[in-house]
C-alpha cells in the first residue's frame, strides 16, 4: 500500500509550524514520529493535503525540571528517549512501564510521547484497507451516521489504545496545547472525551506540544495485556497512583485504557480504595467496579464474558502489587 | 561400469559417523552470508525494461452475481496499458474447477472479477477503483455444517448437499472391533482457518510478450508443478513456459500450486505486450494466501482393558470454500495418517470437503495432517487418561515399530518411534512431573509419522540431478529442488561433496530455471532431502565413475579400491598414494578422449504408490496456565527426532525450533477471523503471530535410524516435528487445568472456558 499525495512541511520553528497550521484549516495533519498517522494514510483514512512535521524541532525535544518540581517533557520527544532518561526511570517508574511496551523497539524509536497521547482510535471494521471497507456501508469515521462496533450507538465506539494515557492521567500530569494565538494547559483527566472521532479536545490549529508532570509523589503502577508479547494493541490497561499508606490513603487515582474511545477514570473504585484503604476487600470490589464497568461488545477475539474477567484480574493484580511497593516520602 | 563399489559411498546400516567426510557435521548454510546481508534477490526485485504494474478488482460480496462491468473510465485512465475481464479469460481454468475469471457468479469476498496493468502501481491502483461492477446479492453459505443441510443453497450444480469431495475408507472390519473393545471414547475438535505465515507475501512477474512463450518470476515450493499448471491454463507445451524462481521466503505449503494472480499477471502481459508485476498488496495478502479453512474433526477409538488401542474412526468435515482446488489431498493425506502410529485392527475414515462461500481453501501449514493430529492426539491422550494410563507408558505400548506394515500398506523399512518416545521423556523428566506438578503447570507428550514423499498425488515422484566437474576440482550440482529457507541446496551439496569427496563450500548448486533445472516434483511432502537426496547422490556418484577409470588407471589399482575423500583420491589404507581431485578431473579431460565429466541421475519410488522412508519423532511440552487470564505459556519443549541420518545436523536443529514456533504458534495463537465471508485481520498487526519472546527453551535429540534406502540413510525433517508440536502443548495444556480445549487455536478465553472453576 502507497501514501496518497500531499505536500510536505517541515518547519524550522514551533511559531512557523503553529502559522502553517492556521493557514491549511482541515487540509493539514501533524505528523511526529508517524507510526500510526502514515499507516492510516496509507489506509486513506486520512488524506491530509499537507503534512506538518514536527521532527526538526528542537524546542519540543526537551526535557525541563520546573521551578516547582515539575517536569515538563517536549511532546517530540521519543518514547525510546524517554524509557531510557534517567529522571523518567527513577521518578516515574510506571509511566517508563506504559511507554516501554509501546509497540516495538522500532516503533519506539521513531513515536514519540506526544503521538502516543494523541493516538487515533481503532476498531475492526475501519482500521482496513479502503478496498476493505468498502465491502461494508460506512461509519461515523468515514462518511455514514453508524457504528459497526455497536449497531445501535449514536456515536463511534473505536477503542482509545494509549498506552501512555491512563497513566499520565492517574499521575495527574497536563498537557499544553498550542496554536497560533497562544497556549492553553489542560489537565490530562479532561484531554480526552468519550468519542471515537472526535476523541481528545484538541482544537484544530492546535498542536500538543508539552506534557507536564507533578513532583513524584507516592506510588503508582502501570499494567497492559495484550495478545503477545510487544508489537500489540492492548486488550486492556490499567494505571494507579496513590498517595498516602495502605490503610490511609490520601488520594487514590484509577484509570482503565484500551477498553472504550477514552481512557476512562474510576471514581466509584477510588472512593472504595481512599474509604476502606488498600485492604482485600476493597481492592477486590473495586476490580469489580471495573469488570461491571465494560459494555457488552463483542469483539471477535475476546468474548463479553472474558474480556470482564480479564478487566478485573488486570486490575487486582495491578492494585495488588501496588499496596505492596514500598511508601514513598 | 563399477557401479556402487567404491569404498566411501555405501550407505549401509553399519556405517558410522567417522566413515562420513562430510555429510553428519554441521554446516553453515551457502545461502547464508547472502541471505542476512541482503545480497539475495527475490521475485519482488525484479525490474524488466517497460515493466508495468497490476491491479485486481475483487468482488467487495461473499456471493453475487454479475450483472454487469464497465471498464470504459479505466481504460480512458492515462498510463493504463490494458485491462482484462472474464471475457478475456474464457477457457482458462486454475485448478480442476475454477475459472479464471467469474462470467457468471462471484463466489467468495475477494474473488477477481477483472484486472488492469498501467505503468505505475498507483495508476493501476486508480484505474482498477474506476472499473464498475454492479452485482445482485445471492443467498450466502457462511457455515461449512448449515451448507450441509437440506434447505441450504446449492453453491455448485454438481455438488449436492454442497459437499465437493468425499473419501470413505475402511480397513478391517471396525463394527466389530468396537464391539470386542472394554473403552470406547468419541470426541470432536475443530481448527481455525489460517495462514501460511511466509516471510515473503505472494508476487509474480509474468513477461508474456513473445507470441507462444511464457516467462514467469515468482516463489515457489514447485516450479515443475507451476510450469505444468499454467501451461495447461495457456493451452501451450509445458517447455514453452519458463518459471524462474529466485530466493524464496517460505513455503509452508502456501505456495505449492499456482494461484489466480499467477494466470492474470500473464493474460495482461501478453494483452498489454509489456512484463506484468502482480503482488500482495497489504491485506490482499491474506485473500491471495488461502491457506487452510476451518476443519470439525469426530474421532472415535476403542482399546481394549490391557491398553491396548484397536480401532480409529475419524469423520472430518472440510468447510472447502467456493472451489475446490487442491484440498482432496488433504483428505488423501489425513486418511493415511490414520493408522501410521499404531498397529490397530480396523479403521475408518470419511473426509468430506463442503462448499461455502469463504476463499477457496488450500493447506494450512503442516498440511493439514498437523492439524488431525492436533485432534487425534488429544483424542488418544484422553482415551489413555480414561482408561488410568499414563500417557508416555500407553504411546509406548501401542506404537509402531521397525518392519511393521500398515494396513493401508505403508512399509517402515526404518522406525525409531518407540526411541524417541523414551529419549523424549527421559531428558524431559516425565516421571519425575507427570501427575506431579503444582495446579495449573501441565506436561504433555505428542507423537508423530511422516512420510517423506507421496507418490500416488502423482504418477511419479522423481527428482533428478546432474553434477557437472569443473577443472579446478569443484563442481555444479543442478537440482530442480527449490530452496524456501530450509536449506535443501545445502543439503543436496553435503551429499554431492561426500560422494566426491570434497567440501560442500566447492560445490555450487544451480537451481530456479526450468529450462535448465532437471525434473523435479518439488519441495512439499517432506520429499526434498530423500527423494531429491538420493538423485543427488546417484548423478555425484555417475560422475566419479567417470573419474574412477582415470584415477584407477594412475595408481595402477582396481577403481573398487578406491576411496574419494578430502580433496584426494587413493586406494584404500593406502593414502600416502593419494593423488588430487583437482588433478583427476584434469587428467580426465587432458587426455585422448578429453571427457569432460558430468553426472547424472534420478530417483523415484520404486513402489506403485507411496514412498519407502517413514520418520517419526515424538515433542514433549511443559506449560504454565495463567488462571486469571487463560494465557498459555510454553515453558519448554523436548523434542526427539528419528530424521534417519542428520545430514547437516545445525540445519536439523533449526528445523525442529522452526516448526516448533509454528506449532506453538498454530495452537495457541493463529486465526484468520471471518466475519460475513470477510478477513477481520488480514496483516500481521492483527493477526496474531507470537515474536521470539514467546519461543520457548528447545531440547533436541536426534535419532538416527539410518534408513537402507535413504541418502547416507537420511529420511526427513521438513514436517515431522509440527505434526508433534500442537498436540504435544494441548495435552500439557489438558494436563494443567484438568480438561480439554477442543478448539484450535486455544485463546485464553477457550481456556477460561474450559477451567472448571
Amino acid at each position: 500500500m502507497q501514501l496518497p499525495q500531499f505536500e510536505y512541511i517541515r518547519p524550522k520553528s514551533l511559531a512557523e509550524g503553529l502559522a502553517a497550521l492556521a493557514e491549511h484549516g482541515d487540509k493539514i495533519a501533524i505528523m511526529s514520529g508517524g507510526s500510526d498517522l502514515l499507516l492510516n494514510m496509507k489506509f486513506r483514512l486520512e488524506g491530509p493535503a499537507y503534512l506538518l512535521s514536527l521532527n526538526g524541532l528542537s524546542e519540543l525535544q526537551q526535557l525541563e525540571k520546573l521551578d516547582d518540581g515539575s517536569l515538563r517533557v517536549g511532546a517530540a520527544c521519543t518514547l525510546t528517549h524517554l524509557a531510557e532518561h534517567t529522571i523518567i526511570k527513577e521518578c516515574y517508574p510506571a509511566l517508563r512501564a506504559a511507554i516501554f511496551v509501546v509497540g516495538s523497539r522500532h516503533v519506539r524509536n521513531m513515536g514519540t510521547i506526544g503521538g502516543n497521547i494523541c493516538l487515533e482510535t481503532r476498531c475492526w471494521y475501519t482500521n482496513q484497507s479502503k478496498i476493505w471497507r468498502d465491502t461494508r456501508e460506512g461509519c461515523f469515521k468515514t462518511d455514514a451516521e453508524q457504528c459497526h462496533v455497536i449497531k445501535s450507538a449514536p456515536k463511534c465506539h473505536a477503542l482509545n489504545s494509549t498506552d501512555s494515557g491512563p497513566i499520565l492521567m492517574a499521575l495527574d500530569a497536563s498537557v499544553v496545547l498550542a496554536s497560533h494565538t497562544g497556549e492553553r494547559i489542560v489537565p490530562m483527566r479532561e484531554f480526552y472525551q468519550n468519542d471515537g472521532v472526535e476523541h481528545t479536545v484538541l482544537k484544530p490549529g492546535e498542536v500538543l506540544t508539552a506534557v507536564v508532570l507533578p513532583p513524584a509523589k507516592g506510588r503508582s503502577v502501570f499494567r497492559k495485556l495484550s495478545q503477545r508479547e510487544g508489537l500489540d494493541f492492548a486488550t486492556g490497561t490499567f494505571a494507579a497512583a496513590v498517595i498516602g499508606s495502605n490503610e490511609q490513603p490520601e488520594s487514590v487515582s484509577l484509570v482503565l485504557g484500551s477498553v472504550a474511545p477514552e481512557p476512562r477514570v474510576m471514581p466509584q473504585a477510588e472512593k472504595i480504595l481512599l474509604e476502606g484503604g488498600l485492604t482485600d476487600e476493597a481492592i477486590d470490589a473495586a476490580a469489580d467496579v471495573a469488570r461491571r464497568a465494560l459494555l457488552e461488545v463483542t469483539n471477535l477475539f475476546t468474548p463479553t464474558f472474558y474480556k470482564k474477567r480479564l478487566i478485573k484480574v488486570l486490575v487486582k493484580d495491578a492494585l495488588l502489587e501496588l499496596r505492596d511497593q514500598r511508601v514513598r516520602g | 561400469m563399477a557401479k556402487a563399489k567404491i569404498k566411501n559411498n555405501v550407505p549401509t546400516k553399519s556405517r558410522t559417523k567417522e566413515d562420513l567426510a562430510v555429510v553428519g557435521k554441521n554446516w553453515s548454510r551457502l545461502d547464508g552470508a547472502d541471505k542476512v546481508s541482503g545480497r539475495s534477490i527475490f521475485a519482488d526485485d525484479v525490474r524488466l525494461p517497460g515493466m508495468l504494474f497490476a491491479k485486481v478488482v475483487r468482488s467487495p460480496y461473499p456471493h453475487a452475481r454479475i450483472i454487469s462491468i464497465d471498464t470504459s473510465e479505466a481504460e480512458a485512465l492515462p498510463g493504463v496499458k490494458a485491462v482484462i475481464t472474464p471475457e478475456d479469460a474464457k477457457d482458462i481454468w486454475i485448478g480442476i474447477s475454477q475459472p479464471l475469471l467469474p462470467t457468471e457468479n462471484v463466489t467468495h469476498v475477494g474473488h477477481e472479477v477483472a484486472a488492469v496493468a498501467a505503468m505505475s502501481e498507483e495508476i493501476a491502483a486508480q484505474a482498477a477503483a474506476l472499473i464498475k461492477v454492479e452485482y445482485e446479492r445471492l443467498p450466502e453459505l457462511l457455515d461449512v455444517e448449515k451448507a450441509l443441510k437440506e434447505d441450504a443453497p446449492q453453491l455448485h450444480e454438481k455438488a449436492a448437499l454442497n459437499i465437493g469431495w468425499q473419501q470413505e475408507e475402511e480397513h478391517g472390519d471396525p463394527d466389530a472391533v468396537f464391539a470386542e473393545c472394554d473403552v470406547i471414547r468419541e470426541d470432536t475438535y475443530i481448527t481455525n482457518p489460517s495462514h501460511n505465515c511466509y516471510a515473503e507475501y505472494h508476487v509474480c512477474v509474468a513477461d508474456f510478450t513473445k507470441p507462444g512463450k511464457l516467462k514467469m518470476w515468482t516463489p515457489t515450493q514447485t516450479a515443475h508443478l507451476f510450469q505444468q499448471s499454467l501451461a495447461a491454463g495457456f493451452k501451450l507445451p509445458a517447455s514453452d513456459v519458463r518459471l524462474l524462481t529466485l530466493n524464496t521466503g517460505g513455503g509452508f505449503t502456501g505456495r505449492t500450486s499456482t494461484r489466480p494472480h499467477h494466470f492474470l499477471a500473464a493474460l495482461l502481459s501478453r494483452k498489454a505486450g509489456k512484463p506484468v508485476r502482480l503482488r500482495a498488496a497489504g491485506d490482499e495478502e491474506f485473500i491471495m494466501c488461502r491457506a487452510g479453512g476451518k476443519v470439525i474433526y469426530k474421532l472415535r477409538s476403542g482399546a481394549s482393558k490391557d491398553g491396548k488401542l484397536k480401532v480409529i474412526e475419524a469423520d472430518l468435515l472440510f468447510d472447502t470454500g467456493a472451489y475446490i482446488e487442491s484440498q482432496m489431498i488433504v483428505t488423501l493425506l489425513t486418511s493415511k495418517y490414520i493408522h501410521a502410529l499404531y498397529p490397530i485392527e480396523a479403521s475408518r475414515y470419511r473426509g468430506r470437503l463442503v462448499h461455502t462461500n469463504h476463499l477457496p481453501y488450500y493447506f494450512h501449514h503442516g498440511g493439514g495432517i498437523a492439524q488431525f493430529q492436533f485432534a487425534l492426539g488429544q483424542h488418544v491422550d484422553a482415551l489413555a487418561r480414561e482408561m488410568g494410563m499414563d500417557p508416555v507408558e500407553f504411546n509406548l505400548l501401542n506404537a509402531v515399530e521397525e518392519g511393521h506394515t500398515t494396513m493401508e500398506g505403508a512399509h517402515y523399512a526404518s522406525c525409531g518411534l518407540k526411541e524417541c518416545i523414551e529419549k523424549t521423556a527421559a531428558m524431559a523428566g516425565w516421571n519425575d512431573k507427570y501427575g506431579k506438578l503444582p495446579k495449573f503447570k501441565g506436561i504433555g507428550i505428542g507423537i508423530g509419522a511422516m512420510a517423506s514423499g507421496a507418490k500416488g498425488l502423482y504418477k511419479h515422484d522423481t527428482s533428478a540431478a546432474f553434477v557437472k566437474v569443473t577443472e579446478d576440482g569443484k563442481a555444479s550440482l543442478f537440482v530442480g529442488l527449490p530452496d524456501m529457507g530450509q536449506s535443501s541446496h545445502t543439503t543436496m551439496a553435503i551429499i554431492c561433496a561426500e560422494v566426491l569427496g570434497i567440501l560442500p563450500t566447492d560445490i555450487t548448486v544451480i537451481s530456479g530455471d526450468t529450462d535448465t533445472d532437471p525434473l523435479d516434483i518439488g519441495a512439499f511432502t517432506q520429499r526434498g532431502t530423500f527423494n531429491t537426496g538420493n538423485a543427488t547422490k546417484n548423478a555425484a556418484i555417475d560422475a566419479r565413475d567417470q573419474l574412477a577409470k582415470t584415477a584407477a588407471n594412475i595408481l595402477e589399482v582396481d577403481e573398487a579400491q578406491l576411496v574419494f575423500r578430502d580433496g584426494k583420491v587413493y586406494p584404500e589404507g593406502q593414502e600416502d598414494k593419494a593423488i588430487a581431485f583437482a588433478k583427476v578431473v584434469y587428467k580426465t579431460l587432458h587426455s585422448r578422449e578429453g571427457r569432460f565429466v558430468m553426472g547424472r541421475g534420478f530417483y523415484n519410488s520404486p513402489l506403485e504408490k507411496g514412498t519407502m522412508a517413514y520418520s517419526f519423532g515424538a515433542q514433549i511440552a511443559e506449560v504454565t496456565v495463567d488462571p486469571g487470564t487463560g494465557v498459555v505459556t510454553v515453558d519448554k519443549m523436548t523434542a526427539s527426532h528419528d530424521v534417519g541420518r542428520a545430514i547437516n545436523p545445525r540445519v536439523v536443529e533449526g528445523q525442529i525450533d522452526g516448526q516448533i514456533f509454528s506449532g506453538m504458534s498454530q495452537v495457541l495463537y493463529e486465526e484468520t477471523l471471518m466475519e460475513d465471508g470477510q478477513v477481520m485481520n488480514p496483516s500481521r498487526l492483527d493477526y496474531k503471530m507470537p515474536r521470539a519472546f514467546e519461543m520457548p527453551e528447545v531440547d533436541h535429540i536426534i535419532v538416527e535410524s539410518i534408513d537402507p534406502n535413504g541418502p547416507f540413510g537420511a529420511k526427513e525433517v521438513g514436517e515431522g516435528p509440527i505434526v508433534c508440536t500442537m498436540q504435544a502443548i494441548a495435552n500439557a495444556v489438558t494436563n494443567a487445568i484438568g480438561d480439554q480445549v477442543t478448539e484450535m487455536p486455544l485463546a485464553p478465553w477457550r481456556v477460561i472456558r474450559a477451567i472448571k472453576d
